[in-house]
């Protein structure tokens, strides 16, 4: 066992580096700085630019257009995204639909979809929760009728983050009424500008914008859209959980948060070594889950799929996220700006998104310790 | 980065797990440790020396997980570090092949983990000193033939070794609640030649300081295996337990507590292999004193939280000084305050700065 960086690893980390620097848009590195919302062009530019460089899906095998990266790797970029301002990729393409699509999709559900996810063409989002289904997911009611080659899709679809952006929504709609809770469940591609789907946007208590209610109105899906079989899309659901739970650690997202409230507390409570040793606690926490994701994906590499370990990601990295937007609000006193504010109010929502952290606590207790 | 184990590491791992889930507990370990080369462990190539701290750690996990109560965190790795950080291969090889046993008095009663603040004297006489002053919670002073002391010489901080049984020296033991070996050390008028002096003024501080933080990197791992031991015990226990006609890990509350446990567990195991590399890394004093006390500031309060887990949720047997439980957490509570506790360690953390290439730099 050896943690440091080989000479071969330093010396990936400055090229990464070197390239981040040049090539990342000023307005774009402002932006993620100043924590000012992204557009739909921030994101399809920088991506353009990483899958111009070959790097916009960095958990992708080669095969598909991956850089065939180790774990090291990886997680080296991902590191130097953060120390660089870069932007974090939308993951709803890259790292959920599209390991569900090779996985399990056929060869030409892989040559229509990939290429385009890859490039950045085509956004995707995520149709998973529902109204009457969040954690209980397994209850979902949006139903897909067979129709000869064609589903007919109704219901409603809730809490989905780029759905005003994306072209693509992956569906979780029951196909068999009759067959037990998650036994009667397909896992659909929906073009989103088929007639009947309609995209209405929730404001969150930070007057954000970022979440959307998805209603689909007899919407006609061709069969072939359908990924793997009719009736398992609860395995490919959970098969794609356990990838977003890898990615929702958001260490370099910590990174960048840390620097930044060293930042403030610099200049608005130099000294107050409470405050220093709050952060430093968080410092140490962040520290403990950034190895321990470089565990994770190390046993990934070593051919492990991401399993219910990933839960430990999810719910940690989380915690720290909140912990770090507490500290940026108390840190700033009672006039905290609005920034830091509705940052703090924005953050609530990650202990809830994928699987709320209780579910998560859940599986932990009922995989890992077999309770 | 590479995360395989050798060979060899693979081989310790299990050697040292097959003698702490044996029968350990009244003999005494020192022959076993010497023929099995553990004493050995850190020390260079021409002492027959193999390893560093990842071989320790992989050591002092399976110790932890077995409760072995032995004098190797203050005997072997903080005083080994300092006599190989000295230079002093001739005592290192005296302590290797088991032939002297070394503890380090270093603690002073108003210290509060500091090791610079030390009252102790050591006065020229002659052509050696005169030591006074009084040292407390020394590791492994009981067993210990020589000691290693830190004290305040005309020209600064040294470190000396003196006879355990010179005149002079009072070794007051005292039950530690874990059945480790510590004793008070009172110094009073103790003659040492001038031969004594494995350290003088200019390296005393970091001599001392490196020994500590490979002995705090020890806890960490004995640490690790502790929680790892109180967590499988506490899962089995719960699955076990029948209540309201239940197994009572069938509750949620119980279970999400569990998988806090876990939670804290995987975190420790992190920091604990960090701290391991960090040591083994030759990195500078600033970045190994950081790592260190981040460690140690995660094991103890991981610690604290599965102990205090384990304990309410195996319920009235848990209190019980028959049951083993009681005797992990006991174990594990100690090692939270060894070697400087969470407050102490957050604020040499907290005043360390972040090296240059870890920050993000905000423009």
């Amino acid at each position: 066992m050896d943690l440091a960086f080989s000479p071969e690893e330093r010396a990936f980390r400055d090229e990464v580096r070197t390239f981040i620097a040049r090539e990342l848009p000023a307005e774009i590195r402002r932006k993620v700085q100043a924590g000012d919302p992204l557009d739909k062009d921030d994101h399809y530019r920088w991506h353009h630019i990483l899958y111009t460089r070959g790097w916009a899906a960095p958990n992708w095998p080669k095969e598909y257009g991956g850089p065939g990266w180790t774990a090291v790797q990886k997680h080296i970029f991902d590191e130097e995204i953060a120390y660089g301002w870069a932007l974090r990729m939308l993951p709803f393409g890259l790292q959920m639909v599209a390991p569900v699509i090779m996985e399990f999709g056929n060869d030409a559900q892989r040559a229509r979809y990939l290429p385009t996810i890859l490039s950045g063409d085509e956004f995707w989002c995520q149709g998973y929760s529902e109204p009457g289904a969040g954690s209980d997911l397994a209850s979902l009611q949006t139903r897909a009728e067979r129709n000869g080659d064609t589903y007919l899709i109704n219901g409603t679809k809730t809490w989905i983050t780029a759905a005003q952006w994306a072209d693509w929504i992956f569906v979780l709609a029951r196909t068999d009424p009759q067959a037990k809770k998650q036994e009667g469940i397909s896992f659909i591609l929906v073009d989103m500008r088929s007639p009947g789907v309609t995209v209405r946007p929730i404001q969150t208590i930070d007057g954000g914008r970022e979440i959307n209610e998805v209603h689909l109105e007899n919407v006609e899906v061709p069969v072939a859209n359908r990924v793997g079989d009719e009736g398992a899309g609860w395995t490919y659901a959970k098969f794609l959980l356990e990838h977003e739970r890898t990615g929702t650690a958001g260490i370099a997202g910590c990174r960048q948060m840390l620097a930044l409230l060293r930042d403030v507390v610099r200049t608005a409570a130099a000294g107050d070594r409470r405050l220093d040793e709050r952060m430093a606690l968080v410092e140490i926490e962040l520290e403990a889950l950034a190895f321990t994701e470089l565990r994770t994906l190390a046993a990934e590499s070593a051919g492990k799929r991401p399993g219910p370990e990933s839960s430990i990601l999810k719910i940690r990295g989380t915690e720290i996220q909140q912990a770090l937007t507490e500290l940026a609000l108390d840190a700033l006193g009672p006039y905290a700006d609005d920034h830091a504010a509705k940052k703090y109010f924005n953050f609530r929502k990650t202990s809830i998104y994928a699987g709320s952290n209780e579910i998560q606590k859940n599986i932990i207790a009922k995989r890992i310790l077999k309770l | 980065m590479d995360f395989n184990l050798t060979p060899e590491q693979l081989l310790i791992k299990d050697s040292v797990a097959r003698f702490a889930a044996g029968e350990h507990a009244d003999s005494d370990p020192w022959p076993t440790f010497t023929e099995l080369g553990w004493l050995a462990i850190g020390a260079p190539d021409e002492l027959g020396g193999f390893g560093g701290a990842l071989e320790t750690l992989l050591l002092m996990e399976q110790f932890g997980r077995g409760r072995v109560v032995s004098p190797y965190v203050g005997g072997v790795v903080f005083a080994g570090t300092i006599l190989r950080a000295a230079g002093r291969l001739d005592l290192l090889e005296s302590l290797v092949d088991g032939s002297r046993r070394f503890a380090v008095a270093y603690e002073e009663p108003h210290a509060r983990y500091d090791p610079a603040l030390i009252a102790t004297t050591a006065t020229p006489s002659g052509d050696g000193f005169v030591i006074d002053g009084t040292k407390v919670r020394v590791l492994d002073a009981g067993t210990a033939d020589t000691l290693i002391v830190s004290a305040r010489g005309p020209q600064g901080l040294l470190l000396l070794t003196v006879a355990a049984t010179s005149d002079g020296i009072t070794r007051t033991p005292f039950a530690s609640e874990d059945g480790h070996d510590v004793a008070n050390v009172r110094f009073s008028g103790v003659r040492a030649g001038s031969d004594a002096v494995l350290s003088g003024p200019d390296s005393a501080l970091a001599v001392l300081e490196r020994g500590l933080d490979h002995a705090i990197g020890a806890l960490c791992a004995e640490g690790l295996g502790l929680m790892s031991a109180m967590l499988e015990m506490t899962v089995a226990y719960a699955k076990q337990r029948q209540q309201f006609g239940v197994p009572i890990g069938s509750f949620q509350a119980l279970q999400h507590r569990m998988a806090e446990m876990f939670i804290e567990l995987e975190l420790a195991r992190s920091m604990a292999y960090l701290a391991a590399t960090t040591l083994d890394g030759g990195g500078d004093d600033e970045t190994r004193q950081r790592g260190i006390s981040a460690a140690k500031v995660q094991i103890a309060r991981s610690g604290r939280f599965v102990g205090q887990q384990a304990i309410q949720i195996h319920g009235g047997i848990g209190m019980s000084e028959e049951y083993k439980v009681g005797h992990y957490f006991k174990r594990m509570t100690m090692i939270e305050r060894l070697l400087g506790d969470v407050d102490f360690h957050l604020a040499r953390f907290a005043s360390t700065p972040v090296p240059a290439e870890r920050e993000a730099v905000v423009v």
